[in-house]
């Protein structure tokens, strides 16, 4: 109470002595406020631009007829909208019709099923529970981690050519071998070995998270009698969810867009992504261009047309991502502030 | 006496346990990791042909595949090898701080408050989704050339801005031309951030109010509160941001076409694996560069 009374006065002394100053502080110090934000404001929606500019860019090409794209009049708005180029990229790009795409968020979220479930056993693992070599494990995650896939890609599909656990399958096969390349169990069974899309940084993420998960919680479910299983299904999981959604969202999109293991495990499994990179490969430019004459009955096809083709092919693909990523994206934030990766 | 006999095997049945959980990762890295490792430097030091019966024949040939590699094989573009990793490693050079400090201020302009934050937040996390390999290839890789959808417009080349650094302040062409072409791809930049920025900003979030509120107190700058507060605050976080980034490059790299290529195309995977040896000492060596230098710096803000 003494103390307030004996600054309360000085404040006033301040003010009455120095009105002046202090008028001039304060117009100089909103005035360098308001540049600031009007400089940051102008800093973001230029941001913003940029980030969006592409997908903007995409709309007059891809709404607008083949007939028309290249007309140098036109910039923004279609002089007459058409949707070939979607109905084309539908043709082109799900040869199932919407098989294909179902496939594709399908096979991604199964595999994000699986990646989260066995990422966050390996990580509670390492975070919680002493095992012997925990520390050596956890360094063969940063290993992991660290060295790009493609370096082993070479040893990795001649093992799965021949694919052969320990001699085990001589029992199955005659040839004491089976082929798993082009084999959808290829992908699954990286996955569910902590090899799939980026898995060591989600086991990183989750022992991460698992460490800052107080003690106490754990020592009171063992005092209610719950076993090692039943305090990590019935505590830790339900406690977890944070990081769940955070690692369910980052490894849906890697595994939806991924090239790299679709195609060179299983490059005839039909997903969207791997239909893309290849179907819209430069060098079907020809082909895709003659289809899209005999299809719809245009006479003069340019190589614009293959453009507005692959840019509405790019427009579909996004869809599914899109929708993942609008429910998502504000628990993203939120998320990762508790993941434990931070601080 | 009861209690501790009913310890001692919870404790061990713990472990086993936490065994049992890891040991997905475990018997993943000896079949999808150690296994092809030890094959890849195997492979590399031989000649591979295949057998009579279908079966892989081996040749030890030493160290031929490595020479071969960069005196006489060249890339699919019919380049030389070692020109292949000298670019890699230049551009991550300039990539990789590039990418670093422009998430750091994404995330510094998504973390100030004003009105329609989640709508810009909302946005600068779309390079998540944008920066995936097949939607910027397919984005970017436009071969009509027109100019409405090329990402770098070619806004920059001919403007009077560059022929004002060019001619008026004498810039030389040499600095100038390389940066100009940053500036233009700059989508490039932005596509590979979306992680980074996410990091970064829920790093920035969970810094304590309290600390800028004492800097505000003692009269700090805004200038002096960012390097004394912010970034001691941050710079833990930076060196996984950098380590990330550094791997992302990587990934993207056109390597594995190259081993891919000499492995089932020409039919030469001795030759393959060795580029794969060369390319796994190259991120190691580079990794082990950036964490020398990064643990340093963090250790003198540390303090």
């Amino acid at each position: 109470m003494q103390n307030k009374k004996n600054v309360k006065p000085k404040k006033n002394k301040i003010k009455a002595g120095n009105d002046a100053s202090l008028a001039i502080y304060l117009f100089k110090n909103r005035s360098k406020k308001g540049i600031v934000n009007v400089f940051s404001l102008v800093l973001i929606l230029g941001l913003c631009f940029t980030i969006l500019y592409p997908i903007l860019s995409l709309v007059p090409v891809v709404f607008s007829s083949i007939e028309e794209l290249g007309n140098p009049n036109v910039i923004w708005i279609p002089l007459e909208g058409s949707t070939v180029s979607f109905k084309a990229a539908i043709r082109l790009a799900m040869p199932a019709g919407m098989m294909t795409m179902v496939k594709s968020v399908l096979y991604a979220a199964g595999i994000m099923v699986i990646q989260v479930f066995f990422s966050a056993m390996v990580g509670y693992a390492l975070a919680r529970v002493d095992f012997p070599g925990r520390k050596l494990v956890f360094a063969l995650v940063i290993i992991v981690f660290l060295l790009p896939r493609q370096s082993l890609l070479l040893a990795q599909y001649i093992y799965f050519t021949h694919f052969d656990v320990f001699g085990i399958m001589d029992i199955f096969t005659a040839a004491g071998e089976i082929k798993l390349i082009n084999n959808p169990i290829a992908l699954v069974m990286l996955a569910v070995f902590g090899f799939g899309v980026n898995q060591s940084l989600f086991i990183f993420l989750f022992s991460q998270f698992f460490k800052n998960i107080p003690k106490e919680l754990e020592e009171a479910a063992l005092i209610d009698g719950c076993g090692f299983y039943r305090t990590y299904f019935k505590i830790m999981i339900p406690n977890a969810v944070p990081i769940i959604s955070t690692v369910g969202i980052l490894s849906f999109v890697w595994n939806y867009g991924d090239t790299y293991y679709t195609n060179y495990f299983n490059p005839d499994g039909g997903y969207m992504s791997t239909i893309l990179t290849t179907t819209f490969n430069t060098a079907n430019k020809e082909y895709i261009q003659n289809a899209v004459r005999v299809w719809y009955e245009i006479p003069l096809v340019t190589d614009m047309a293959f453009d507005a083709v692959k840019q509405a092919a790019v427009l579909i693909f996004l869809i599914p991502l899109a929708v993942v990523y609008l429910i998502g994206q504000r628990k993203l934030v939120e998320n990762m502030e508790n993941s434990g990766l931070v601080g | 006496m009861k209690g501790s006999r009913k310890k001692l095997p919870y404790r061990v049945k713990k472990k086993i346990n936490g065994l049992v959980f890891a040991s997905p990762f475990i018997i993943g890295f000896i079949a999808f990791f150690l296994m092809p490792l030890v094959n890849t430097i195997f492979y590399s030091f031989n000649k591979i042909g295949v057998g009579e019966k279908g079966g892989m024949t081996f040749e030890w040939v030493g160290i031929q595949n490595y020479i071969d590699l960069f005196a006489t094989e060249v890339t699919t573009d019919s380049q030389p090898m070692a020109r292949l990793f000298t670019e890699e490693n230049t551009t991550m050079l300039i990539s990789v701080p590039l990418i670093v400090i422009f998430s750091l201020f994404m995330a510094l302009l998504a973390n100030r408050k004003f009105k329609g934050r989640a709508v810009v937040r909302l946005i600068f996390f779309l390079p998540i989704i944008l920066g995936i390999d097949v939607v910027v290839k397919m984005l970017t890789m436009t071969t009509g050339a027109t100019e409405s959808l090329d990402t770098g417009s070619g806004l920059l080349n001919g403007s009077y801005i560059t022929m004002f650094l060019l001619r008026v302040l004498n810039v030389p062409r040499r600095i100038l031309f390389p940066i100009m072409n940053y500036v233009e791809n700059i989508f490039d930049l932005i596509s590979q951030a979306g992680v980074q920025t996410l990091v970064y900003l829920t790093a920035l979030q969970s810094i304590s109010p309290s600390l800028y509120e004492v800097a505000k107190m003692e009269g700090a700058t805004a200038y002096e509160t960012f390097w004394k507060v912010t970034i001691p605050s941050i710079i833990h976080i930076t060196l996984f941001v950098i380590i990330y980034t550094v791997v992302d490059l990587f990934l993207d790299s056109a390597i594995a076409e190259e081993a891919y290529s000499f492995a089932f195309t020409q039919n030469k995977i001795g030759v393959g694996s060795a580029l794969s040896v060369v390319y796994i000492f190259n991120v190691l060596a580079v990794l082990g560069l950036v964490m020398l230098l990064m643990g340093k710096v963090v250790k003198k803000n540390a303090k």
